[in-house]
């Protein structure tokens, strides 16, 4: 069953386009991340169902009925916003108890402290219900405003950067917990905003990414990652990020072939949806491409590219060369062993499996034209 | 107050500029023994200031207890005397009216800042939170009644509060101070309503409590400094406000700024008389003042030291 479905909303505030026909649905218990970068349009997203934003066209409908009319404090959702938004005057156990006691719930005393307990046990804050919030640090107040959330039964849980001023450690813990509950007994739906593409893969079960008020894909993370639909949605995911070479499409004896701008790079591309002689990009993942040394064979079926080392990043196991190719900049990751001995300017090859390339059209919005 | 503040930073001035930054520690030493001769300097002005402003406060106070005789001599020996204020409050055997004009004070000035509260509270939150087609024109329009001056308005509302009746009641005196006591009330509370995250409410209202509930359990709970600073000033305001009820009252809702001026009149100038009224007058916003000091401070420096 579809627990949020949004449709088309428009928003402007003053002559800024915020939301641009905005429509995904969200099923009952799947965990939804919206992806973007600031200022795409995630939190207007989100505060317009949670109601606290008026879209100026478009509806959202919660378990299908229409929530225009309803008021945000019925409408059974629990937000987490980026601000905290924790109540200055109230301590911790306040603060995560407050949904506990509205006349929504009601909740008796006892019962209350046994799931703020509980709650704040989970989130790593149960030694600081007494304190007042100005007393805590950002990632305990994010914290606070998690457990604000995640102490009471909703409809679905909207949350906005819930993890974003975490500790690099404490976030990777969180974001397990998260996943924990998310995916356990109560399989609340949730919708959860981010720019960090680690989150979203790690998290979802299926990614919006929205970039300028637009939704460009909506898809499961395997989707998003393997058929990206525009060069931005390519480049949103991945570190180090895809690499773009600009160039054309020719036809050689009935073989669709890729060729570099400057010529340097002649790929074979199959099932490209373009005609010879357009502008397009040919994007390649870092980690789709292998570093030649020289020595061994090149195994059938890849091909073979040439360039100067350009600059080499030694991250412990791994090392992230960039390489020069023509005019063209290509990031490949390879083993420490590999890169073993390079030096700047040093003459490799990389090898390319043609299957494992993404065609683009030209610019950052340019849709996939591979299939 | 200028001339003998600006001395003071020029010493400490030259030190800062000439030495690189040094060790933690040194710097740290330099940086307070500058605070405390620069504090010395700052109290000690502050203290001079102190004295300078007391001092038509203490010359009204010994004004008030010297005896007719002595009434216009300035030099401070004389005899002390409790008369004048015997006299003032009718305990003598002249009679005097002062109280029920104390009174009639007190009750316009407390009726005019609770009426305003009452609508300025609720006015000023929704001038910080909604925009709407004129909001801005409204609000300079309640600004406008602060810097057009009364005399402006007082001839028609002469002639308006005497035809519907309101010319000398407690109730009119109340309506025409909130041109004085409602402007104040909006404005402040404006912008400590805009202080405030609207995300805040937003918490509320995603937690089920209903709008009114996110006003009165979140909201207005962390402006009650900007409330308790507002009400004193706009109490003042209200209490030394002359020109309303020297020209809309004659008797029963005349406060005591006016009838200070009866003392003055007749076949005799009793200065005396009117600053130990003036004395009495003092009391009230002094009093609220001191039972609402706790809130004050943080009221009337907010935005200042918001972390």
């Amino acid at each position: 069953m579809t627990a949020i479905d949004v449709r088309s909303l428009h928003k402007k505030f003053g002559k800024l386009v915020a939301l641009d026909d905005v429509s995904f649905t969200v099923d009952d218990g799947e965990f939804f991340c919206l992806l973007g970068p600031s200022g795409a349009g995630k939190t207007t997203t989100l505060k317009s169902i949670a109601g606290l934003v008026q879209p100026d066209s478009g509806s959202v409908s919660l378990g299908g009925q229409d929530a225009s009319d309803i008021e945000p404090n019925h409408r059974n959702l629990a937000m987490c916003f980026e601000s905290y938004a924790l109540y200055p005057q109230h301590n911790v156990f306040d603060n995560i108890a407050s949904p506990l006691r509205s006349p929504n719930l009601r909740l008796p005393d006892g019962e209350v402290r046994e799931r703020v307990g509980r709650t704040a046990d989970m989130l790593g804050v149960g030694h600081l219900l007494d304190r007042g919030v100005d007393q805590l640090s950002n990632g305990q107040r994010q914290r606070v405003a998690l457990g604000r959330v995640l102490v009471r039964p909703a409809h679905a849980y909207l949350l906005d950067e819930p993890l974003s001023h975490l500790d690099a450690k404490l976030r990777t813990s969180m974001r397990a917990e998260l996943k924990r509950i998310a995916h356990g007994d109560l399989m609340t739906t949730t919708v959860y905003v981010t720019h960090d593409y680690v989150e979203a893969l790690s998290l979802a079960d299926r990614i919006g990414v929205i970039k300028d008020g637009r939704i460009l894909q909506v898809g499961t993370p395997q989707q998003v990652w393997d058929t990206p639909e525009t060069a931005f949605v390519a480049q949103a995911f991945g570190k180090p990020r895809i690499s773009f070479v600009s160039g054309g499409l020719v036809n050689d004896n009935g073989v669709t072939r890729f060729i570099s701008s400057d010529g340097a790079i002649t790929v074979p591309v199959s099932g490209v949806d373009a005609q010879a002689g357009e502008t397009v990009q040919l994007g390649v993942r870092p980690r789709d491409l292998t570093l030649h040394t020289g020595a061994g064979e090149q195994p059938a079926g890849t091909e073979r590219l040439d360039g100067v080392v350009y600059v080499l990043e030694h991250l412990g196991r791994q090392t992230e060369v960039t390489l020069r190719i023509g005019e063209s900049l290509v990031s490949v990751v390879a083993s420490r062993r590999d890169a073993e001995g390079l030096g700047v300017d040093d003459k490799v090859s990389l090898l390319l499996d043609p299957a494992r390339v993404h065609v683009f059209g030209d610019g950052d919005d340019g849709r996939r034209l591979s299939r | 107050m200028g001339t003998t503040t600006e001395p003071m930073a020029e010493p400490a001035a030259p030190a800062p500029a000439k030495q690189p930054p040094g060790p933690p520690s040194t710097a740290n030493q330099r940086r307070a023994q500058r605070g405390s001769a620069a504090g010395l300097f700052g109290n000690l002005a502050l203290v001079l200031y102190f004295a300078f402003s007391l001092l038509p406060v203490l010359f009204i106070v010994l004004l008030s207890l010297k005896s007719n005789a002595q009434q216009t001599t300035t030099y401070l020996w004389f005899t002390p005397t409790l008369e004048n204020y015997q006299t003032v409050l009718g305990l003598g055997d002249g009679g005097s009216s002062y109280v029920r004009f104390f009174l009639a004070s007190l009750a316009t000035s407390t009726g005019a800042v609770l009426v305003s509260l009452l609508i300025g509270i609720p006015a000023a939150y929704a001038a910080a939170r909604y925009r709407f087609r004129g909001s801005e024109d409204l609000m300079f329009t309640l600004l406008s009644f602060r810097f057009a001056p009364e005399l402006v308005v007082i001839i028609p509302l002469g002639v308006i509060y005497q035809q519907i009746g309101l010319y000398d009641t407690i109730f009119g005196m109340i309506w025409v101070l909130q041109l004085v006591t409602m402007p104040l009330v909006v404005w402040i509370l404006r912008s400590f309503f805009q202080d405030l995250p609207a995300e805040l409410e937003e918490a509320a209202l995603l937690d089920g409590y209903t709008r009114r509930q996110a006003f009165l359990k979140i909201v207005l709970p962390l402006v009650r400094p900007g409330i308790a600073a507002v009400c004193l000033l706009a109490f003042i305001f209200a209490w030394n406000n002359f020109i309303f009820p020297f020209t809309l009252t004659s008797g029963d809702a005349q406060t005591v700024t006016v009838s200070s001026l009866a003392f003055l009149g007749g076949n005799q100038v009793r200065f005396n008389l009117v600053a130990a009224g003036a004395v009495m007058a003092v009391l009230p916003p002094l009093v609220l003042a001191l039972c609402i000091q706790r809130y004050l401070v943080r009221g009337l420096s907010f935005g200042a030291v918001k972390g």
